[in-house]
């Protein structure tokens, strides 16, 4: 092996230990081998990017049963394979948590104030909005269109709630993460108040529907309901 | 699970130098995962499998949103949020070189440097010969080396 051979073979892979011969007797190899591990650490390093909390897709409908059988139905033998499993059934778990479950509320707005627990990470407080892409798949056309007068939406996910998919929307308020659920098919007489260990928040007849508009205690959330409330259209 | 989503995350966000797309990717990934567990034959390769479905997903989308080239110096808060992670700000200008390579470049330096991938295993998931990678990853750090050195350079004439 020359030194044009093993600059070559080292830069396309430094962690190859052949061509230890060559190196020990040539300096100015062993110093290139030298930077290009060097400069592999560091690019290790920079792709080593943070990675956010997973946001669970929209599973296709399956009854609650099949998730659990799912690990014995299909062929994985293997820790990795059962780890593969796990990743998605978890998903499904939590995407379907409510569908088929034994849950029961005392109202629709005990309901919402117990999901806001299940999905802490939806109200991070962070300036990223979601793409349009994004909120067009969690807000069909079908169900609402909604404008960008509510607010910057920084979280969009289909929850379920009273056995129903609908639109987990978050926006940034004055004191922190405000929580939008978006309920087409919950009509509502009145406004109801929402009221949770660290949260208040209202349901709102909108229509007929309902909305709920939940933030910090501390949260004043009049001019936020108004938008939310003039940036939707149900589409039913 | 940590694992796996963190290698498709990552994976993503490199291929499509886009946080947000790299989220969207990740969730459909998943989703056409779940539809297709059953073609997944060998629990071995369930990694790769992953990162075939994140590789396809990410061609899909932008085939879908046709996007536009970006320039390093106009970027969206997503794209610039892959280049300034906290608390490795003195990894910036190499992830901002990463950034400026070529996608023929860039993706199978991540698949050796941060999956860990052998030469045989990216030409299977690229489509490439051995040889082809090879190069390609021998090019991939030399740019990125010479970028440095000019970073470097430039950051003493400032000085």
């Amino acid at each position: 092996m020359n030194c044009e051979d093993y600059k070559l073979a080292i830069a396309a892979d430094p962690s190859r230990e052949d061509g230890e011969a060559h190196v020990a007797g040539c300096a100015e190899c062993r110093a290139y081998r030298d930077e290009m591990r060097a400069l592999e650490r560091r690019i290790g390093r920079a792709l080593e990017i943070v990675v956010p909390e997973l946001r669970m897709p929209d599973l296709p409908d399956i009854d609650t049963a099949d998730v659990v059988s799912l690990p014995a139905r299909r062929r994985f033998t293997a820790p990795v394979g059962l780890a593969v499993a796990a990743t998605i059934v978890l998903a499904a778990f939590v995407g379907l948590r409510m569908i088929g479950s034994n849950v029961t509320y005392p109202s629709l707005a005990d309901e919402i104030v117990a999901h806001l627990d299940h999905e802490p990470y939806a109200v991070r407080v962070i300036d990223e909005p979601v793409s349009d892409r994004r909120l067009a798949k969690v807000v069909p056309a079908d169900v609402a269109s909604m404008n960008h007068d509510a607010g910057l939406i920084t979280y969009a996910q289909t929850c379920v709630i009273n056995g129903k998919k609908i639109p987990h929307l978050v926006i940034q308020g004055e004191r922190g993460p405000v929580t939008i659920l978006l309920l087409p098919d919950e009509a509502i007489d009145d406004a109801v108040e929402l009221e949770g260990e660290n949260v208040n928040g209202i349901l709102l007849p909108v229509g007929g529907g309902s909305i709920a508009i939940i933030g910090e205690r501390d949260e004043q959330l009049e001019t936020i309901q108004q938008n939310v409330v003039n940036s939707v259209t149900w589409s039913t | 699970m940590g694992v796996y989503h963190q290698d498709m995350y990552r994976y993503a966000a490199w291929l499509s130098r886009d946080r947000t797309v790299a989220e969207d990717v990740v969730q459909e990934s998943l989703l056409r995962a779940w539809k297709s567990l059953d073609s997944l034959r060998d629990a071995a390769a369930a990694k790769h499998w992953l990162l075939t479905i994140v590789r396809r997903e990410n061609a899909r989308y932008f085939e879908r949103r046709r996007l536009e080239t970006v320039d390093v110096d106009d970027l969206t808060p997503s794209q610039e949020a892959l280049l300034a992670e906290e608390p490795d700000h003195e990894l910036d200008d190499i992830r901002a070189a990463i950034y400026r390579l070529d996608e023929d470049y860039r993706e199978p330096l991540v698949l050796q440097s941060l999956m860990g991938y052998s030469t045989k295993e990216i030409g299977e998931l690229m489509g490439l010969k051995q040889g082809a990678v090879l190069t390609r990853l021998h090019r991939a750090r030399l740019k990125l080396r010479e970028d440095m050195e000019e970073e470097l350079a430039s950051g003493q004439t400032q000085s």
